[in-house]
């Protein structure tokens, strides 16, 4: 790597050639802040609140656009600096309506931030703010299916103009009007339809775009969880964050409140789509299994405790004859589930056309040259199935070929199935063959494992209530073949347990003993058994996320600035938050004051 | 001097190819393509050829950065979008002379290797375009133009693109984009166009003016051109005089003559009964110049040593009733209305001085307000990614350098104090 030396401040920094000054800066934890610069965006250069001065250029620069060279001398804290940062500031908050308590990015806001940090103590600003509303123009809009837009909050960093132009690859975005009424706008007020349009929240460094999903739900102080994880939705993979809400007992409403990328350059750079971003709800919904149900003899399903159901479902495979059992996993068995499985199958003398994995593969229209390609499989561990021996048969659109299973089970010559269907509704891929198959008699005993209450569940003779991706610690191949862990943000939600445990469980009652008391115990058997595969190396050492209480609330703030935080300390303003309120602390009664 | 450019214009049919012909027309092309490029540049160097879009940058050395080794096309641009107020020069060049234009246009072409010029004209000059648009058409029929430029076996086309209507369009960069077809928006400089412009290729942008002087330059020899003016201010200039003078319109001359020469004796002196009080020498975005200041040589050098600049050579003329206030608030109207918007101090900061303007006008404004114009000026003045910015902070704070006391009296008064014919004919607000 080539470098360059320069000096910022006083400092002597060391950075890569080709780099600009305000990268140098963020990297040494120089404080310089932005607002149009983005790292997964190309420079505009067009906020100017990131001006330093240079020595030898007569005006000031700005560092986004400056590359660093070999002596350059730079500083971001000459009184001509602050005193010219601090007017940019003064400029861009002179029409913004300072909504912050009602706006959905406050506390986790860029232009708070920064103000606070580098603008000016009051505003001079003696005349009305500008409006967009009125004549057809209204300020605060509905942009798009999964977005809002208010026009008053913008600042016109166009970032969310450059991301539709370079990442998503139709330009759908754009600002019309000029100068003082510049507005941003799209195509007869169409709005953004796209697969990628969550992210525009989070390039928004201002509440001017936000999602319908996250609007007025909560508060980033009311978050002090966040769960490093990756998304298990299709197969790439993504790197997220899941965000917990805190939320009194007595509280309705989901703890999961919303799910953010998280950068890792060689998976999904800064973005993440919006099935991940916004399909999360079916894991606190109604349709969750919260305990295990048995299908009495009138044909009704009734809930039953953990030792009945499986008691009776290793009753019914012994009857069936435990050779007979044969397994259809979905591609969201994770690499220590598909190890249960193989090691009970062999167990039982599953013969290898025993098993098949099915999943999802849709169409996901995209324009023909966007950078964020979201994949036709909607399954996080097609690769895992195929490393880890499973028969793994993919036709040329990405479905899965589990034709010969089918046939099998639709001929009635399988007595007793095993369905693993642990994914969100429909992941799994069409099986209502399965389900016509139990009706009709030809298949003697079904049994589901999976979260949801799904048609084939309410087909089963008994279902074991399991864990969602968000519930268990798990690790799964995406399609570039990379071994990656998702993290348990929640408890499964009543009775229902974290999907090995089933499997160790069933195994007791039919007399196997596979002798697990938890995830990594099972995780350091697979990485055992794939020693013989580079890409698995390191998997028994993987790190899970814990729910980390955000000890400083802008620590964890912006999901896309999240990174800057952590690599640049700023000037921050007071703790307004750290961790939980200490119960003690909350007086148990209120003061009355008395009356005239 | 004789005039060199405008010598014909006021012929019915100046502007028809016979005419250009007879006139010897199209002979400093003939010139230039039996001289080698890098001679041509070499002549322009010489010369003392200025940019006359503005910013008086040495043509020569612009025509001298195009990258020449590059595998790209490259082009010539040449910047028509003439809206600088008090600025009127190049539309008549276009409309009385295109020709003389079209023969710049394939000199510059040819002394950069370029293959294709494209010609921006501003938005409003939609009769200039016709102008253009016909006598192209006869350029190209009789070989001047197109394939095979006057049996040389050199090819050059010549498009004519007109703006959507924007000032900032006349910035080079915003130019190169509006050509491009998108938002006529600054870009960030370095790479400048003439390493990477149009479609990324490399690019010299020229004014009208400028490459209107390339064929004399061609005939005469850069000697010739650079002795018409003093040093390194060379070749003809066209003036455009405006405001309260008794023959406005556009005069060359020189740049030897003085400023004063050109107000009093070119364009005959201030209007009846009235006195000089202030002249902005280069198009609005200039600082003012006051009377005593105007025995200069009207060249970009001695301009910039009284303290403005010579710009585009739009004179803004205004006697005794002029309102400096006013002036300022009207010129500061035109550069809000006229912010891309893309960068934050000039989108944000044109309109809020314009309603600081507009309230001491008014005579609602109060004693602080005028350090407010002055502090809010100063924090446009130079953080912006192009000159808008600077010439957007010039009204306010030439007019307060130079005038404080009529905005004071503004404010003292609660009224305007200065004697403004169109106040006492009872006119009373200029709409916006």
């Amino acid at each position: 790597m080539e470098t360059v030396t320069l000096t910022i401040d006083g400092r002597q920094v060391t950075v890569e050639k080709g780099k600009t000054v305000l990268q140098g800066a963020i990297e040494h934890g120089i404080k310089v802040p932005y607002y149009c610069y983005h790292p997964g965006l190309e420079i505009d250069g067009s906020c100017r609140v990131c001006l330093v001065k240079i020595e030898k250029m007569p005006k000031l620069q700005t560092s986004c656009s400056t590359l660093v060279a070999e002596g350059m001398v730079v500083s971001t804290e000459a009184p001509d600096v602050v005193e010219a940062r601090a007017s940019v500031l003064e400029f861009l908050l002179i029409n913004h309506p300072l909504d912050c308590p009602v706006c959905d990015k406050g506390g986790e806001c860029p232009l708070q931030d920064f103000a606070y940090s580098f603008g000016p103590n009051e505003s001079r600003m003696e005349f009305p703010r500008r409006v967009f509303d009125g004549e057809g123009v209204k300020a605060d809009v509905d942009f798009g299916p999964t977005l809002m837009l208010n026009r008053n909050r913008c600042i016109l960093c166009t970032r969310c103009v450059r991301f539709m132009k370079e990442v998503d690859g139709d330009a759908q975005i754009n600002i019309v009007d000029r100068g003082y009424g510049s507005e941003i706008a799209t195509f007869q007020d169409e709005g953004v339809h796209s697969l990628i349009s969550g992210n525009l929240m989070d390039v928004c460094p201002v509440g001017a775009i936000t999602t319908k999903d996250y609007r007025f739900k909560s508060r980033p102080w009311d978050n002090p969880e966040a769960i490093d994880t990756i998304c298990t939705f299709c197969e790439r993979g993504c790197n997220t964050t899941a965000w917990l809400r805190a939320k009194p007992e007595w509280a309705k409403g989901a703890l999961l409140v919303r799910t953010t990328p998280r950068l890792n350059p060689d998976v999904n750079g800064y973005w993440m789509c919006d099935i991940g971003r916004f399909d999360y709800h079916w894991i606190e919904g109604d349709d969750r299994l919260h305990r295990p149900l048995v299908k009495m003899e009138a044909g009704l399903q009734q809930p039953a405790d953990w030792r009945e159901a499986t008691a009776k479902a290793a009753d019914r495979i012994t009857a069936a004859g435990t050779g007979s059992l044969r397994f259809l996993i979905s591609a969201h068995a994770s690499l220590e589930e598909l190890f249960l499985i193989g090691r009970l199958g062999s167990a039982l003398g599953t013969p290898e056309d025993g098993v098949a994995i099915s999943w999802r593969a849709r169409e996901k229209p995209q324009p023909a040259d966007t950078k964020f390609k979201v994949p036709p499989i909607d399954a996080p561990n097609v690769n895992g199935a195929r490393d880890m021996g499973f028969p793994v048969k993919a036709s040329s659109d990405g479905r899965p070929d589990i034709s010969a299973f089918r046939q099998q089970v639709e001929q009635g010559r399988v007595k007793a199935l095993f369905v693993f269907d642990p994914g969100p509704p429909g992941s799994i891929g069409d099986v209502s063959w399965v389900s016509q198959a139990r009706a009709s008699g030809k298949l003697a005993l079904l049994i589901v494992q999976g979260a949801l209450i799904t048609d084939l569940a309410r087909a089963a003779d008994i279902v074991l209530p399991g864990a969602s991706s968000f519930e268990k610690d798990a690790t799964y191949v995406n399609y570039q073949g990379r071994v990656q862990a998702a993290s348990r943000a929640l408890p499964a939600p009543g009775d229902a347990q974290e999907d090995w445990q089933i499997f160790v469980n069933l195994g007791l009652a039919l007399g196997i003993t596979l002798g697990y008391t938890d995830s990594a115990h099972v995780r350091a058997d697979v990485a055992a058994a794939m020693s013989s595969n580079a890409a698995y190396a390191g998997l028994a050492d993987l790190a899970f996320a814990r729910p980390v209480t955000a000890q400083h609330w802008l620590q964890a703030s912006n999901p896309s600035e999240r990174w800057k935080w952590d690599v640049m300390f700023q000037d921050l303003p007071p703790v307004k938050f750290a961790g939980r309120p200490d119960p003690s602390s909350i007086p148990t009664v209120i003061p009355l004051t008395e009356r005239d | 001097m004789e005039p060199i450019l405008t010598r014909y214009i006021q012929e019915s049919n100046s502007y028809t190819l016979d005419f250009f012909l007879k006139h010897e027309g199209y002979q400093g092309l003939r010139k230039a393509l039996a001289t080698q490029p890098n001679d041509i540049i070499e002549m322009v160097k010489a010369s003392g050829l200025r940019g006359r879009g503005g910013a008086g940058f040495p043509t020569g050395m612009k025509f001298q950065f195009v990258d020449k080794k590059t595998p790209k096309p490259k082009y010539i641009a040449c910047n028509a979008d003439e809206s600088e107020p008090g600025t009127f020069k190049d539309h008549v060049l276009m409309e009385r002379n295109p020709h003389l234009l079209f023969e710049g246009c394939l000199i510059g072409c040819w002394a950069i290797g370029a293959k294709m010029a494209y010609i921006y004209i501003r938005g409003e000059f939609y009769h200039v375009q016709k102008v253009l648009e016909s006598e192209l058409a006869k350029a190209y029929a009789q070989g001047y133009a197109g394939r095979n430029v006057m049996g040389s076996g050199w090819d050059c086309d010549i498009v004519i693109h007109r703006g959507a209507g924007a000032y900032e369009a006349g910035e080079e960069t915003a130019l190169i984009e509006s050509l491009e077809g998108k938002r006529a928006q600054p870009r960030i400089k370095p790479p400048f166009p003439a390493v990477q412009g149009l479609y990324d290729c490399p690019t010299a942008v020229n004014n009208v003016e400028t490459l209107c002087n390339l064929p004399c330059i061609m005939i005469n020899g850069a000697e010739w051109f650079a002795k018409l003016g003093p040093e390194k201010n060379g070749g003809p200039k066209l003036y455009c005089i405006s405001g309260h003078v008794k023959k406005p319109g556009v005069y060359e001359a020189s740049m030897n003559t003085t400023i004063k020469e050109l107000i009093f004796d070119r364009a005959g002196g201030i209007r009846e009964g009235h006195q000089l009080k202030a002249v902005i020498p280069g198009g609005s975005s200039v600082p003012i110049l006051l009377p005593d200041q105007l025995d200069i040589p009207a060249s970009f050098d001695s301009v910039q040593k009284a303290g403005s600049m010579l710009g585009s050579a739009g004179m803004i003329v205004m006697d005794e009733t002029t309102c400096m206030v006013w002036a300022a608030m009207n010129l500061m109207h035109f550069y809000k209305h006229e912010s891309c918007g893309k960068c934050t101090p000039c989108r944000e900061g044109g309109d809020w001085l314009w309603k600081i303007l507009a309230r001491i006008e008014r005579g609602e404004g109060q004693m602080r307000d005028l350090e407010l114009l002055t502090s809010i000026s100063n924090n446009i003045a130079g953080k912006t990614l192009c000159a808008f910015g600077d010439a957007e902070a010039t009204p306010p704070l030439t007019t307060l350098k130079h005038f404080r006391g009529e905005y004071e009296a503004h404010i003292r008064e609660g009224r305007c104090t200065v004697p403004a014919d169109w106040r006492a004919k009872g006119v009373a607000e200029v709409a916006h």
